[in-house]
């Protein structure tokens, strides 16, 4: 999995530079007369780091499959209701939602319910099309997994992430990753919800210690999202992760140094890193990272 | 006559007689003739002793032995004188009650005629005759005419305007009498009109030997003159009523025609011979009878002497013009009573005529032509049954008589100089025959002339026409002439006996079965079997008929026939039209319920059934609604059909109405906009009612009018369609089974149901509506139902553009430049393979990339004069740097097109938030938009179903997505209109043009068209043309 994402990094990074020498070189102002001219933002921050950023937060399934292997039961009203896809009309709440819907496609489909997957599948190719990324979306082939009944897990996790790949990586070479980094933040959210629903129910120390590492996530997301913030809605979302950034401040993460080692796997010499972070963090921070991420994950959706 | 009658008669007769005198034997003769005549030899024996009785015969013989106390016996006589006097008032009383007018002359006459037969005329007598004649109210002057008449034995004591001699001498210089000369004859034939009952007696003065209706004259006899008689002198031509009677209309103010037919040939379309050598010769006020067997041709030689065919060969002259090429000159000269019922079904009697007669008579006052019509009525007696719908056959309100009757009255009211009438009497009983020929016979004597087709006339019908004209199967005259001469003519020519004899001797009935039987009498085989071989063949009669008859030409007059007809400016035409047109309608309720309930009936049915609710919606929302694509087709085709359907018939129930108003002249343009102005507003309450309902009940908001203007146009070029096949074809049924051949072709090419881009590759390229769709009003209807429907609601109104924009650099940006690099790929490793087939296809994409280069923005205004690099693309100086170039330059302009999707993103994001803030408390944008978008049609508009999103075809990159986007090209022909369906604007002139107009525009040009080819029947035409070609090969088979 991080073999496939240092690729794309790699890739990303390279189109990335061309995209900026695109966008500087001499180019026509107006195409048909009609657009208002918006100005270009100025990027506080390099696209360079951006992309590093974007890069580093992890992919919703991960999460997903951590909260199925705890043994949680499938719970569809836990999840986004794909017939609210009509609600989401401006690019920005499309974005955001998109992440969502990609986020309960994945889980839904970990779970194999396929009628369900295949409804968030509509509605993500609704979305997607809404937001002229309709194209990257190999919807053929996630449909096909959707509808068979074996849990090939690693096939749709492979499709899905070069899904949403393709999609980030168009995204970025159109100068859209505004759009990017709103289809992470959805996704992230939606994610992180899921896992403080299970943990609920379950009170489980290795979820629970999932969403105390979100701490460094939500700082990252935050950093990319500040320098869109003068675009419309942008602003609200900051300040109310803000609030969620200010509860994960209570919160220590310690690391703990460890010399590597060298395991043998399967005949094969392995680095294993012995560094880990001890996370502290109590229950009363998880109840209300718990609620106030249901607010606002209750506004994004609607 | 009933017995009452006779027998009062008979007390007349002897009160008369036995008066000054008594009874002489020539009178009591001159009695019993009378009741030979009318009785049985039984009866005329009782009769004959009833008269002897009243007359005192031979009673009469003992008066005079009684001579002595001849005071007493004067006494007595008068006390007999005044008693007499009472029983005839007495008797006169009871015929007054059951004899008409024209009966009680004729009485009167014969009493005048007991009285001729011994010519003692005395005073007693003559004051008795005076008495009945004031009791029967026959006027004095008339009745002092007819005494003088009979009195009088020379026409020289005659000086009266009614009296008419048929002599070899003039009357002097100065008299009043009219006269006709009869060649060599010994005395005088005498005639006095009757004028208030129109009936004629003659009687003779001279010793030759003449014949009234082949029966010998007796000299001094009064005899009536009745219709179809003739007169024969031994030297002389015969004198028939005919001539009499126009002798003694000839001062009369009449209108002068004169109308001549030289050798008229009628073709059918197939080539058969319908007419043949065909000459008549008429002038004003006779009734000229057509007869002939079935299939002679009788309604074609009506139909061609009434200029409504055209002849092969020879001409029609009235007044000297040619009413094929002159018609102006004789317009309104012509009158036309057609076999069937030219009546428009749903207006009452009045109406019927008081339309007509508002066509007829411009700058006449309402109160004018109410005179005229009910005047006409009144004379045709249809004066009581004015208010009742005439109503159509199956469905009767008025009898068939007084529907003929009102057919002719139709005719009647504008005074047409000639008129053709074809086959008055059938289908009606004796009487109304008779009535209606009574009529048409008052007609001629009024100066008209009229040609009527008769078929099996009875005995006195048959003597009413002054020329009988006979036809004989295939169109061949056989004869021209005095119809009781035809019997005689026949008979003569098949050699038969008594054949001078044209009616029977005692009754005076003509038989003309008899002039059939003969000429197509059979020739019997050796068994006594009549064949089916003909003893006469039609040729042969004909030759017979040319070599005996020698025609009677009668001089054209010179001036312009008279012209009673005038006729509304067009404007006025139309309102009368419409104005008819409307009332007939509104009259017929079933059709005007059936017609308003309609529409909104099926946007009932049809909004109910379609107004699907989502599965996950609580209530309905419009925007989930996925039925709104195929609603907005069915509204089209509902337009369509109730179009078509409500015009369809139209013109083809005008028809025979349209054909006698031919003769008026009237302009078509007038009749046909009057029915456009009836059928548009039909048409714009229907579309309004459905509309309403339809979009009501499935929640599209503030669409009504935008919907209503496209279906109101769809329905009125379905209404002026309608109209072309009405009036092409011939009958309702043949239009009804046509509408689904017009309206399938819509629905098919509508672009909904099947894809242009799916088509028959033949007429389809991709991309482009195939040009044969362009004929289709459905196709520009929802074309502009659907974009403005997507595009002009309130929510999409405000971003359509920046989703334009998004769309375009998108497809820029994600379609066509990665797809101009492919090309670009593809033709470095084809060129590669260096072999000829390769580097053809090498050519080819060059070219494809050379064309998309040159019609792309970006390059066109980055690369200004700089263009040359991409004009010069060419298999020949194409190398690796050029390569490099391009792919370059696509990578800039990817830039330039990103750049502005996210611009026009951006922008379209700030428009939907000062959407959203400036909705009202607790709304949001998701419930404007729920109200005002629908997610079928918007999948629809972008075709977002398309597995492909880009296509080369043709040498272009094709775009398949996002049509409604999509700008198409300006073409250099400036004419050039065409772009992908569902375009939102249109290039035309070098300009785009908003969907929604132009296509409006496009379908009302195309009506416009129609109605052009309506004016002018172009379709029908077609249909003739064609009809003839197929019969002609037909018959050659």
């Amino acid at each position: 999995m991080r073999n496939l994402y240092s690729i794309i990094l790699s890739i990303t990074l390279l189109v990335g530079c061309g995209a900026n020498n695109a966008s500087s070189s001499e180019s026509p102002q107006q195409l048909a007369g009609s657009v208002d001219p918006v100005q270009e933002e100025a990027s506080a921050v390099d696209d360079d780091i951006i992309n590093d950023i974007l890069q580093s937060i992890p992919s919703p399934l991960e999460i997903s499959l951590l909260i199925k292997e705890v043994g949680s039961v499938y719970n569809k009203a836990d999840l986004n209701d794909p017939g609210r896809v009509s609600n989401y009309n401006t690019n920005f709440d499309k974005a955001l939602n998109l992440g969502i819907y990609g986020t309960d496609l994945g889980y839904s489909n970990i779970y194999n319910k396929n009628q369900d997957a295949l409804n968030y599948l509509n509605s993500v190719q609704n979305l997607a099309e809404g937001l002229t990324i309709g194209q990257f979306f190999d919807y053929a082939t996630l449909k096909k997994l959707a509808e068979s009944a074996d849990e090939d897990l690693e096939a749709l996790l492979r499709t899905t992430t070069a899904n949403f790949e393709k999609i980030n990586y168009h995204l970025r070479e159109q100068k859209r990753e505004y759009l990017s980094i709103l289809l992470l933040t959805g996704g992230w959210i939606e994610a992180v919800y899921l896992t403080t629903l299970v943990h609920n129910r379950t009170k489980n120390e290795v979820l629970k210690e999932k969403i105390g590492e979100q701490k460094i996530v939500l700082d990252r997301i935050l950093l990319v999202l500040d320098v869109y913030k003068t675009k419309n809605g942008f602003g609200e979302l900051i300040t109310d992760l803000k609030k969620l950034q200010s509860i994960y401040d209570q919160i220590e993460i310690e690391t703990v140094y460890g010399q590597p080692t060298m395991v043998e796997k399967n005949g094969v010499l392995v680095v294993v890193d012995n560094t880990k972070s001890v996370i502290k963090i109590s229950d009363r921070d998880i109840d209300s990272i718990t609620s106030l991420l249901k607010s606002i994950r209750n506004k994004i959706i609607k | 006559m009933s017995e009452e009658i006779l027998k009062a008669l008979t007390q007349l007769f002897a009160i008369i007689s036995k008066q000054d005198g008594g009874v002489t034997e020539g009178e009591r003769n001159f009695v019993i003739k009378y009741f030979k005549q009318e009785l049985d030899t039984n009866t005329v024996k009782e009769y004959i002793a009833l008269y002897d009785k009243f007359s005192d015969y031979g009673v009469k013989e003992l008066v005079p032995a009684e001579d002595e106390d001849g005071g007493k016996k004067r006494a007595k006589k008068r006390l007999t004188n005044v008693k007499d006097s009472v029983r005839t008032l007495g008797i006169c009383r009871k015929i007054n009650k059951t004899l008409n007018q024209k009966q009680k002359v004729i009485v009167l006459s014969k009493l005048l005629e007991l009285l001729a037969a011994d010519r003692s005329f005395t005073p007693q007598r003559m004051e008795i005759i005076n008495t009945v004649s004031t009791v029967f109210n026959v006027p004095t002057d008339e009745y002092k005419l007819i005494e003088s008449f009979v009195i009088e034995e020379h026409s020289s004591k005659l000086n009266h305007e009614d009296i008419l001699i048929f002599d070899d001498e003039m009357p002097p210089e100065g008299s009043k009498i009219k006269f006709i000369d009869s060649g060599l004859l010994d005395g005088e034939i005498i005639f006095v009109r009757v004028k208030s009952v129109g009936l004629y007696f003659t009687k003779y003065t001279g010793i030759d030997e003449i014949y009234l209706n082949s029966m010998p004259v007796k000299k001094g006899s009064i005899l009536q003159f009745s219709p179809g008689s003739v007169f024969k002198t031994p030297k002389g031509a015969p004198l028939y009523y005919s001539d009499l009677v126009s002798r003694y209309n000839s001062d009369k103010e009449a209108d002068k025609i004169s109308f001549n037919v030289y050798g008229l040939e009628f073709k059918f379309p197939n080539g058969d011979i319908g007419l043949r050598n065909v000459n008549i010769s008429e002038n004003t006020g006779k009734l000229i009878g057509i007869m002939g067997a079935s299939g002679a041709g009788k309604t074609t030689l009506l139909n061609t002497l009434a200029g409504l065919e055209n002849p092969s060969k020879g001409e029609v002259l009235i007044n000297g013009f040619n009413i094929y090429t002159e018609k102006d000159k004789i317009e309104g000269i012509i009158g036309y009573v057609a076999q069937d019922d030219l009546l428009i079904e749903d207006l009452t009697v009045y109406q019927n005529l008081f339309y007509n007669a508002k066509l007829c008579f411009k700058g006449s006052t309402k109160e004018e032509l109410d005179k005229r019509v009910m005047e006409v009525l009144e004379s045709l007696g249809l004066d009581r049954i004015k208010d009742l719908k005439v109503g159509n056959v199956l469905n009767k309100k008025i009898s068939g008589g007084q529907r003929k009757r009102l057919n002719i009255a139709l005719e009647l009211i504008r005074e047409p100089a000639v008129l053709f009438v074809d086959e008055p009497t059938s289908g009606l009983s004796s009487r109304d025959s008779e009535n209606v020929i009574d009529l048409l016979k008052e007609l001629s004597l009024k100066g008209k002339l009229i040609f009527v087709v008769i078929h099996q006339p009875s005995s006195d019908i048959y003597k009413m026409f002054d020329k009988m004209f006979l036809m004989d199967t295939g169109g061949y005259p056989i004869f021209y002439g005095n119809p009781v001469e035809a019997v005689v003519y026949f008979k003569k020519a098949s050699g038969q006996v008594d054949s001078e004899q044209g009616q029977c001797h005692t009754c005076g009935n003509v038989n003309p079965e008899q002039i059939f039987n003969i000429i197509e009498a059979r020739v019997v085989d050796e068994y006594g079997e009549f064949t089916n071989r003909r003893k006469v063949q039609p040729m042969e009669w004909h030759k017979c008929f040319q070599e005996e008859h020698v025609l009677d030409r009668k001089e054209d007059i010179k001036e312009k026939p008279p012209k009673t007809l005038k006729i509304p400016t067009k404007l006025n035409q139309t309102v009368i039209f419409a104005i008819r047109d409307f009332l007939s309608k509104i009259s017929n309720t079933q059709y005007l319920a059936i017609n308003l309930v309609e529409a909104p009936l099926l946007a009932l049915i049809l909004a109910l059934i379609i107004r699907y609710k989502g599965s996950h919606d609580m209530e309905y929302i419009y925007r989930h609604n996925d039925n709104i694509p195929a609603y907005i087709l069915i509204c089209i085709i509902v337009s369509l059909f109730m179009g078509l359907s409500v015009s369809a018939e139209e013109i083809i129930r005008d028809r025979k109405i349209l054909k006698r108003e031919k003769f008026l002249n009237l302009s078509r343009s007038s009749y046909l906009i009057s029915k456009l102005i009836i059928l548009f507003s039909l048409s714009g309450i229907q579309t309004l009612s459905f509309v309403l309902i339809g979009n009501t009940i499935l929640e599209i908001e503030g669409l009504n009018i935008m919907y209503w203007l496209v279906l109101f146009t769809v329905s009125c070029h379905a209404n002026v369609l309608g109209l072309n096949i009405s009036s092409a074809f011939n009958s309702a049924v043949t239009v009804y089974i046509l509408i689904p051949l017009l309206i399938i072709p819509q629905l098919v090419l509508s672009g909904v149901i099947f894809d242009f881009d799916k088509l028959n590759n033949v007429i389809s390229k991709r991309g482009m509506v195939p040009l044969i769709a362009d004929g289709m009003a459905s196709r520009w209807s929802y074309e502009a139902l659907a974009v403005e429907q997507f595009k002009g609601n309130k929510y999409q109104s405000g971003i359509f553009e920046y989703e334009k924009q998004e769309s375009i650099n998108n497809f820029k940006a994600a379609y066509w430049i990665p797809k101009m690099q492919e090309l670009i790929t593809a033709t470095n490793s084809l060129l590669e393979q260096k072999n000829d087939s390769t580097k053809a296809l090498a050519a080819a994409n060059l070219q494809i990339l050379k064309s998309e280069f040159l019609k792309d923005p970006y390059t066109i205004n980055a690369g200004e004069g700089n263009l040359e690099d991409f004009k010069n693309i060419s298999i020949e100086n194409y190398d690796e740097s050029v390569s490099s170039r391009l792919w370059y330059h696509l990578e800039d302009s990817k830039g330039f097109y990103s750049l502005n999707l996210v611009n026009a993103g951006e922008a379209k994001d700030s428009i939907l938030y000062v959407m959203q803030q400036r909705l009202k408390e607790g709304e949001n944008l998701k419930e404007l938009i729920d109200r005002y978008s629908n997610d079928q049609l918007t999948s629809l508009m972008k075709n977002s179903s398309a597995e492909e999103r880009i296509d080369v075809e043709n040498g272009e990159i094709i775009q398949i997505v996002d049509p409604v986007y999509q700008m198409p090209k300006l073409s250099e022909n400036p004419l050039n209109y065409r772009a992908q369906f569902l375009a939102s604007e249109k290039p035309f002139f070098g300009k785009y043009f908003d969907t929604y107009v132009f296509n409006l525009a496009v379908i009302w040009l195309m009506t416009f068209m129609l109605y052009i080819s309506l004016y002018y029947d172009w379709l029908s035409k077609l249909i003739r043309q064609f009809s003839n070609v197929s019969s002609r090969r037909f018959k050659r088979k």
